[in-house]
């Protein structure tokens, strides 16, 4: 028996030869040593970003929301658009750590740690905007179903924005329990190295006493997969939910069916752009180019052609259904769309969603940071205003021509969309320096010597059954891959 | 168990040098008719738990049970307050709409099978767990970046730890030890 986790017929994960003990030593190494310069200042313009953010919304709660540019006509605008945005930039964490995992897409392992607290962190910037569009933020809790005193006057639970409550709120605990059950064995790790003193302390608590038994890893196995199954349907349920609080309105432009598929593969896409964004600057900033290697990066660039089809062909359905319906005023809703006032917003939608991810084609865009990077934030550009599109020219040309209206953001909106920048980056920048921001364990199970070339961090032993993989390379494929659902029943082994 | 009669505990440890040697050796020890061995590594072994013949996870009945608790508590809240405590007449719609209890069911049914499992987890495997015996060992910190290690606890068995120890080596351990623990 051979503990091989990756076929010896791939590309290796891990790009470079590493022994156990230094893989710890790197991924641990930017929580361990002082903050360089670059982190400090990019720190620096997180916080005061955040600070205007702050300053934004003080602001706006002390006024009321007439601070913003909303009007009768135009009711929802930039923030609804930044809540949709932020929730669709969460999901690719979500989808990278439980959908990749179902389909053993072992690649995951060097991005998912990040990509999970990045939804975190996103979720939050999305739960802003809803509660401060309240007006009344600190009577936020009235969306809850609890008894009260006006008769028990209970929520209404036909309506797709209480259905976002309970989506958002379970969708951002399921992402911090999944994202701490990955992290359980690597805070045992950081544990086990920290010598003594506070950090010893909290990282002690934290592990909750892991030892790495084999009876834990055994549930801890079981678990991840559950959880992983879970985490599934749950990410495109939330999005799902997110777009019924258009679909189910009976507004020409947003009262579509095909608004579920469309907005999740719309968001997995503009995750994924922002994974890259993120990745492409961590990989470089702290030298983990070997272990977040061009190939996950052209497999994330690979994704990404993928969804944007799909987005593409959402556009191109929704403008052939528009005119096949004979209904005039979706008909004249979608002409407005690209041709109306706000057609510039409709084309750089089409520019940066249906055109740009093209160039993921080519091998040599695919395989260069500077390019994917340039495209990530193009892409999201293009994501943004996809939800400005669907939301402000919907509604803009009312049924009465006498309402119809137009809509600017104000500074303060501006503002207060920054601000979730600042409040998105602070969080992500002070996690690098506290957490280990690979799942060391995962990697490990990927690492060189899961090749079965050579023994991890004992090259004097040779393995058992440390044949070359070329003279016996029937012996070395891993086993057929079992259907992942089937696996949960029958609990096959299925190594992380 | 009372503070005073602290029963001591010892256990065999063994570092491994490989994780087929690992598992080797603790299907050997399983058939020496060695009982309650335990195995660490910083990653799960592949072969690990039926080496030490692990019966199936008790974890997704726990996961079963959540998931029917969320929908029946879900579909019960929902019926109670907008059906028969507050029926609410929204544009003449049935007041028991239960499409429209779906998705929140859908939720509850996720986030309690979730939490259920992750407490499951944590119950069945006693975490979190201030104290182990394993921790008073300091070569044995290896076993969370670097090192495979497989616990024989002497309890359990009528074999002198020396002995233990001299058929450990002659499987392959190249580093072995004895701790002794507090009991549970």
């Amino acid at each position: 028996m051979s503990n091989q986790h990756t076929s010896t017929l791939r590309v290796p994960l891990v790009s470079e030869e590493r022994t156990l003990g230094q893989l710890t030593e790197e991924i641990c190494a930017p929580m361990e040593r002082k903050p360089s310069r670059m982190w400090w200042v990019a720190f620096a313009l997180a916080v005061v970003t955040l600070a205007v953010g702050v300053g934004m919304v003080t602001y706006e709660v002390s006024t009321g929301i007439g601070v913003w540019g909303l009007n009768k006509t135009i009711g929802w605008a930039f923030d609804i658009t930044n809540f949709v945005f932020w929730v669709g930039i969460g999901h690719a964490g979500t989808l990278i750590s439980a959908i990749l995992f179902l389909f053993r897409q072992k690649w995951r392992t060097s991005i998912n740690r990040a990509a999970e607290a990045m939804t975190l962190f996103a979720v939050m910037c999305a739960a802003i905007f809803p509660v401060i569009h309240m007006g009344r933020p600190w009577n936020a809790f009235w969306v809850l179903p609890y008894p009260n005193d006006r008769g028990s006057l209970w929520v209404n639970f036909r309506s797709p924005l209480l259905w976002d409550v309970f989506a958002i709120s379970t969708y951002f605990t399921i992402s911090a329990v999944f994202w701490y059950f990955g992290l359980i064995p690597d805070l045992a790790t950081v544990r086990d190295r920290v010598k003594g003193g506070l950090k010893k302390a909290v990282f002690k608590v934290l592990s909750f006493g892991w030892t790495g038994s084999s009876r834990t890893w055994h549930r801890y196995e079981t678990v991840y997969l559950l959880l992983a199954g879970l985490a599934t349907p749950l990410v495109l349920s939330v999005h799902t939910i997110v777009s019924f609080d258009f679909a189910t309105s009976v507004i020409p432009g947003w009262h579509t069916t095909i608004f579920p598929p469309y907005f999740v593969a719309g968001a997995v896409f503009s995750g994924f752009a922002m994974v890259l964004t993120l990745m492409i600057i961590t990989r470089v900033v702290l030298g983990f180019e070997h272990l977040i290697t061009i190939r996950h990066l052209e497999n994330m660039t690979k994704v990404i052609i993928v969804t944007g089809g799909i987005v593409s062909l959402a556009y191109g359905t929704e403008f052939f259904i528009a005119w096949y319906s004979g209904n005039p005023y979706e008909k004249f809703t979608f002409m407005n769309r690209a041709f109306g006032p706000y057609a510039w917003a409709y084309w750089t939608m089409v520019t940066c969603n249906v055109v740009s991810p093209h160039l993921f084609w080519f091998k040599k865009v695919r395989t260069s940071p500077a390019a994917i990077f340039v495209l990530s934030l193009v892409i999201n550009v293009g994501m943004w205003f996809e939800r400005f599109v669907i939301i402000v020219t919907s509604l803009h040309r009312d049924f009465l021509p006498s309402s119809w209206s137009m809509y600017t953001p104000t500074v303060v909106e501006v503002g207060t969309f920054v601000g979730t920048f600042g409040l998105f980056f602070t969080l992500f920048l002070l996690f690098t320096r506290v957490l280990p921001i690979i799942s060391i364990g995962e990697v490990k199970s990927v690492a060189a010597f899961a090749r079965g070339s050579h023994a991890p961090g004992h090259a004097s032993h040779p393995a058992h059954g440390s044949e070359t993989p070329h003279e016996h390379p029937a012996e070395a494929p891993e086993p057929l891959p079992t259907p992942a659902l089937a696996a949960a029943v029958v609990r096959k082994d299925m190594p992380v | 168990m009372s503070a005073e009669t602290k029963v001591l505990d010892s256990w065999v440890l063994a570092e491994f040098a490989t994780p087929d040697a690992l598992v080797d050796a603790t299907r050997q020890m399983r058939e020496k008719g060695y009982q309650g061995m335990d195995t660490y590594s910083p990653y799960p072994l592949h072969g690990g738990s039926e080496a030490l013949g692990l019966p199936p996870s008790r974890v997704p009945f726990i996961a079963l049970g959540g998931a029917l608790t969320g929908i029946v508590t879900a579909l019960a809240f929902q019926t109670y307050m907008n059906t028969i405590d507050y029926p609410l007449n929204i544009g003449g719609r049935p007041t028991f709409s239960l499409p429209a209890w779906v998705p929140i069911t859908f939720e509850l049914a996720v986030l309690l099978t979730a939490f259920g499992i992750f407490f499951g987890l944590l119950g069945l495997s006693r975490l979190p767990q201030p104290y182990h015996p394993v921790f008073e060992s300091e070569e044995f910190r290896s076993a969370s970046t670097h090192g495979y290690w497989l616990s024989v606890p002497t309890a359990e068995t009528t074999v002198k730890p020396d002995d233990i120890k001299n058929q450990l080596t002659s499987l392959g351990a190249t580093h072995v030890t004895v701790v002794t623990g507090e009991k549970e």
